[in-house]
């Protein structure tokens, strides 16, 4: 063994998506990485238009961001574990997930699913889909204890 | 690309359209009917009088577009000019000016499916719903759901949307002239009614130019606001104005005005005799096209300004919750296509042109008001790209003809026009007054040049300012002592019935930028100490906010914060290490303590224990502070209060004491006069007390805390916990002129 090897919990990368989301990701994660003496990098991408009124007001959804990002820092702060937080814009929300881990030099891409109905993916977009198909790196999918099936809170 | 860059991404070509889009719809395709009907080619005089007041306007908004670019537009700068009232008045008038507007234009779109679609009328329960609203309210629902799912695409569609119908009134346009005679635009002026049309016609259509304003609601996105704001916003009018003033002139010059007058899809009709079935086609497709995106962008610019009215707390902000899945912000794209489909079910069109017309002159009106007042005014941070040109002239002609032009409306309307604003002003004073937390610049204004103005301006401006409650506000630094501030802020709080405002300053270094700060500062320590406050307020039963405050200053930022979150009374903490250190700046705060505008408590924390309180008196607005405050600490903590007076003469001190004892309702305490050496007779009564409070007497006892004066040896001195209370400045102001 020459080659070392970092544990995937080291400095995972956690895309958070909205304040249940955070909620359920940080309260999953955290005490995996606090178990592998890791650290932690939360990502939140405001998705813009690329030209385009948005659908809902950058300064609205900054503030979304700051709600999310005091959830992450709260757990991190219980599970006695360093917190990055990282903030994006951008017109390709997967993409720009894919981006920060890289930046990070995360050891995996961390999320737990977001359920929901194929159908609705039309119009929110299937970032699941992006990071599986196109990570460069190991993606974790954690499974949401105590998640209702549906997704839908 | 830097995050700024990536968060302002419409370009100029994309705001002008966001305007032409929203404007171009109503006016050509929905209205020449009606107006032709009431004015004949007069009409056209009247979009373009139109267009001139919107211009006026549109120089307004502009200037304050690129002065204050947020989201909400109008309401924000009405807001933050005039202050709340208005406010209050100016986000209700754009909410349902766009929701009666978007109500106009999906009837408009129902007017134009209809001629192709045969769709019966619905009779449901003896109430007949007209095919024409059947459709309308199908369309309603369809870009209510659109934006409530919040479907990229359609935002994209709209330079396409634009582009195309320019394209169609371009060649219209072209085939109209070629078959125009201008014999047929005579009489110009209808000769049975002159030009008394004129005016009320413009009031019908001023529902076409509504669409500048909506540029402004999402001016936070606008690439480089300073250059394209302006550009967008007079651009998208002058072309709009232009648009129209052509296409109606051709119309009429080229057919006979009967077939336009009272014609609800008359372009479509022109198109048929001059071009052709073709013609007909596209002149449907683009009234279907027009009605569509003006609608659209309608409904999310009335999010925009829900969030910022939500966010000034005008209205709750429970409203703007962002959908977990969509990321849009569901609750009020909802709310405001149930009241476009009531409006839809409940008006005719012409009904609903006039109001989403009336109500946005109103905003007009106080935009132009407000420029007014941010250049008398002229705060610091007002630093506009553009500047209206012929200043003062062309705001109050705005302003005027805004307001002059409700006038013209029928009376129904106008007293509709009014009912709403005395319900938007009514809403304030029950709802908002005691939940707003922004002071206009207006009412600071007023306040400040309080000395020079009569009082009944003074006295206005007061009694509209928001209370927000009573706020106590608390920085917190040392979670040795936030527990002892917590407490006693928690009872003040708990006797005022009001809020206490947990504040964390941290102090980031000079050479960090802010920004990057909040993104990588470890705010653990930060949280845990909120947390505990939050846990010791719960205790205490009282409502707790907390903020994180990131600041190159500490002891500074102490102050601003009180402004920002509108704190009543401050109770901070003192000590080696409580705020950084103070004292560099020691001009700065006679600065502030000469126009303190809230009451300050200062604890030198030995252990808070209210059991046995010392205060010293003689008398004096600040000993009322300490007075007031015994007496929360009597009812909230069981303390036993002890007044103390040092009087040259024993018998005449106990007269005042009593007196003054009695006056502020603490008779029962124990009443303590000495004669001689004021500071020896605290010192040696404070040995048995466990707190001592005082009341900063002549200067400020802030810069007390940092040049160290009389009563900081006596601080310095006892042994007890000492509590140094000081009272608003500008409150003594008020009292002075209304007793």
């Amino acid at each position: 063994m020459t080659e070392h090897v970092e544990s995937l919990f080291s400095h995972p990368l956690l895309p958070l998506a909205n304040a249940d989301d955070a909620e359920l990701t940080c309260a999953t994660a955290f005490p995996r990485i606090a178990a592998a003496d890791g650290r932690a990098s939360v990502v939140h991408v405001i998705e813009k238009a690329g030209g385009a009124p948005d659908k809902a007001g950058v300064e609205q959804r900054e503030e979304v961001a700051d709600e999310l990002f005091d959830i992450a820092r709260r757990a991190a702060n219980d599970a006695g574990i360093e917190l990055k937080t990282d903030l994006r814009f951008a017109t390709d929300v997967g993409d720009a997930i894919l981006e920060a881990a890289r930046e990070a030099d995360a050891t995996a891409i961390v999320f737990t699913p977001r359920g929901g109905r194929s159908w609705w993916d039309l119009f929110s977009g299937a970032v699941r889909e992006e990071l599986i198909r196109h990570s460069d790196r190991p993606v974790v999918v954690l499974p949401a204890d105590g998640a209702d099936e549906d997704g839908e809170t | 690309m830097t995050d700024e860059e990536l968060a302002k991404d419409l370009g100029p070509l994309a705001a002008l359209t966001i305007g032409i889009g929203t404007m171009i719809g109503a006016g050509i395709f929905v209205l020449p009917g009606a107006a032709v009907q009431q004015a004949g080619p007069l009409a056209a005089a009247a979009f373009v009088l139109g267009g001139v007041i919107a211009l006026l306007t549109a120089m307004s908004a502009s200037e304050l577009g690129t002065a204050m670019p947020k989201s909400g537009g109008a309401y924000y700068y009405i807001n933050h000019a005039l202050g709340p009232l208005f406010g209050s008045v100016a986000g209700w008038g754009n909410w349902m000016g766009l929701a009666f507007a978007s109500a106009f234009y999906m009837t408009g779109f129902g007017q134009y499916v209809v001629t192709f679609l045969p769709i019966p009328s619905l009779v449901l329960g003896g109430i007949t719903v007209s095919a024409v609203k059947l459709v309308a309210l199908a369309g309603g629902l369809l870009f209510v759901f659109i934006n409530y799912v919040g479907a990229k695409e359609t935002g994209k569609l709209q330079n396409a949307i634009v582009l195309i119908l320019l394209a169609i009134l371009a060649v219209f346009t072209v085939f109209g002239l070629l078959n125009a005679d201008l014999a047929k635009l005579r009489p110009f002026v209808p000769p049975d009614k002159g030009v008394s049309p004129l005016l009320p016609v413009t009031g019908l259509i001023f529902v076409s130019y509504l669409g500048f304003v909506q540029i402004t609601s999402v001016a936070e996105e606008i690439k480089d606001p300073g250059k394209n704001l302006p550009r967008a916003v007079l651009g998208s009018v002058v072309i709009v104005t232009l648009v129209y003033a052509l296409v109606l002139l051709t119309v009429l010059a080229a057919v006979d005005n009967s077939l336009v007058a009272g014609n609800e899809t008359a372009v479509v009709d022109v198109a048929r005799l001059l071009i052709g079935p073709v013609g007909a086609g596209a002149m449907l497709f683009g009234g279907l096209l027009a009605t569509a995106s003006s609608a659209n962008a309608s409904i999310l610019a009335s999010s925009r300004i829900n969030f910022a009215m939500g966010r000034d707390r005008i209205v709750s902000s429970e409203l703007n919750e962002i959908h977990p899945r969509f990321g849009t912000p569901y609750r009020s794209i909802a709310i405001t296509g149930g009241f476009i489909l009531l409006f839809i079910l409940l008006a005719d069109v012409n009904t609903l042109a006039n109001a989403g017309s009336v109500l946005h002159l109103i905003i007009y009106g106080l935009l132009n008001v407000s420029l007014i007042v941010m250049r008398v005014s002229d705060p610091e941070d007002y630093q506009p790209d553009y500047r209206v040109p012929l200043y003062p002239l062309v705001p109050i002609l705005g302003a005027i003809t805004s307001f002059a032009l409700i006038a013209f409306f029928a009376d129904t309307i106008v007293l509709l026009a009014a009912g709403f604003v005395v319900f938007a002003m009514l809403w304030y004073a029950a709802y908002a007054r005691t939940k707003a937390t922004k002071q206009g610049i207006l009412g600071k204004y007023l306040l400040q040049q309080s000395e020079q103005l009569p009082d009944a301006a003074v006295s206005a401006a007061t009694s509209v300012q928001p209370d927000g409650g009573y706020r106590v506000m608390v920085p917190l630094s040392n979670p040795e002592s936030e527990r002892d501030l917590i407490s006693l802020a928690g009872a003040v709080t708990k006797a005022n019935d009001g809020t206490l405002v947990g504040v964390h300053i941290v102090k980031v270094p000079d050479q960090t930028a802010l920004e990057s700060a909040r993104e990588e500062y470890d705010f653990a320590e930060a949280d845990r100490l909120l947390e505990q406050a939050r846990v010791d307020a719960d205790e205490l039963g009282v409502d707790m906010e907390t903020h994180t405050v990131l600041s190159h200053r500490s002891f500074e930022e102490v102050f601003d914060a009180a402004e920002t979150y509108n704190a009543d009374l401050v109770v901070m903490g003192w000590g080696p290490d409580s705020h950084g250190s103070p004292g560099r700046a020691e001009s700065a705060y006679e600065e502030i303590t000469h126009a303190l505008p809230y009451d300050v408590l200062v604890l030198k924390d030995r252990g808070f224990d209210p059991s046995h309180v010392l205060v010293p008196t003689a008398g004096g607005p600040d000993s009322d502070l300490s007075a007031s405050i015994a007496s929360v600490l009597r009812e909230f903590c069981d303390a036993e209060i002890e007044l103390l007076h040092v009087a040259d003469d024993r018998d005449a001190g106990e007269r005042f004491l009593r007196e003054w004892a009695d006056e502020r309702g603490l008779g029962d305490a124990t009443l303590t006069v000495e004669t001689g050496d004021v500071e020896r007779a605290i010192e040696s009564h404070a040995t048995d007390a466990s707190l001592l409070v005082v009341g900063a007497t002549e200067r400020g006892l802030l810069s007390r805390l940092v040049s160290g004066t009389v009563v900081m040896d006596v601080v310095d001195d006892v042994e007890c916990s000492v509590l140094l209370a000081e009272r608003s400045r500008s409150r003594s102001i008020r009292e002075r002129l209304f007793g």
